[in-house]
């Protein structure tokens, strides 16, 4: 069970990252790039790391998906290819 | 005939890469060097050793306290050049500050950062305090009051916003981290004979507490303001 939870996380996360560098939507890629921080956050909980699991919930998912919305919101939400 | 010496680099460099990695002991093994070694000391001698139960903080703080004071100088290095930047880049003038939000904050907002201000206020304070016996510490609780910060900026006006962290005491506590080290670093030279020594004396126990909590605050304030600085600098209008 803990192993297929494990399983779950990962390719989540998998998906998350394949989904942040395919997006063109810079605010869209920026909050999954939150929901990814929150996904390792549980997997750091799960492998018995509270103390990381706490500072990726705080920093990654928080502190940097506020910094990266100050960004698009003062230069442009689209990416241009 | 380019993509091919391109290539054939990235060969050559990879190979010796991948001989070395397949070197290296194998992941995970229990008879791997820091496991024999460095991890059973700690987890074992940490909580009378180090004067913290948390094993994560006394590492932190007490055993690799030399890193901790180098990460929180980055920290403070890292606002420091971004703030250099942004505000070098603008007229030479003080920015004016101003709310990141360019449209009014709904009430909805406005409500659930009111209401849940305290208790964030509260959590984060807990989470420093507390973390040389459970999970969290300096940097996790700075990180949350340091967001605390942000959100009350985002439905603040202006001027309170300021008035929430006057200009003079901010450019102070900004440095709280690394003043916070040299200082408890300092006294430890005295006291235990050591630069970032904590005395190891049973009878000495409550000194070490409360130099691993002043380290603690000095980590929680300094990263705040650090957080909140480099907010404040991205979101103010130039």
């Amino acid at each position: 069970m803990s192993r297929v939870f494990d399983i779950v996380l990962l390719l989540l996360l998998i998906g998350c990252a394949l989904a942040v560098v395919r997006l063109k939507d810079l605010l869209a890629a920026a909050i999954v790039f939150s929901s990814y921080s929150l996904l390792m956050c549980l997997l750091w909980l799960h492998r018995g790391a509270p103390d990381v699991a706490m500072t990726e919930a705080a920093v990654g998912a928080g502190v940097t998906t506020v910094l990266f919305l100050v960004t698009i919101a003062r230069t442009t939400r689209k990416e241009r290819s | 005939m380019r993509r091919a010496l391109v290539i054939l680099l990235l060969v050559a460099v990879s190979l010796p890469l991948l001989l070395a990695v397949s070197q290296l002991p194998p992941h995970g093994d229990p008879d791997n060097p820091p496991h024999v070694h460095i991890a059973p000391r700690y987890l074992e001698s940490g909580p009378e050793e180090a004067g913290a139960e948390n094993v994560v903080t006394a590492v932190i703080l007490n055993y690799r306290g030399f890193d901790t004071q180098g990460e929180v100088t980055v920290i403070f290095t890292a606002m420091a050049a971004v703030v250099a930047v942004l505000v070098m880049g603008s007229t030479g003038t003080a920015p004016a500050e101003r709310s990141a939000a360019a449209v009014p904050v709904s009430v909805i907002v406005r409500f659930i950062v009111r209401v849940l201000a305290p208790f964030i206020a509260v959590f984060s304070v807990y989470v420093v305090l507390n973390g040389h016996v459970t999970p969290g510490g300096g940097f996790q609780g700075g990180t949350i009051a340091g967001a605390l910060v942000i959100a009350l900026t985002l439905i603040l006006s202006e001027q309170d916003a300021r008035a929430l962290l006057p200009r003079r005491p901010e450019r102070l506590l900004q440095a709280a981290a690394p003043i916070t080290f040299f200082v408890v670093g300092i006294a430890g030279l005295v006291i235990a004979g050591d630069y970032l020594a904590y005395p190891r004396t049973e009878a000495l126990r409550w000194l070490t507490t409360i130099m691993l909590t002043v380290v603690e605050l000095g980590i929680g304030v300094g990263g705040a303001m650090v957080i909140a600085t480099i907010f404040r600098t991205m979101g103010a209008d130039r």
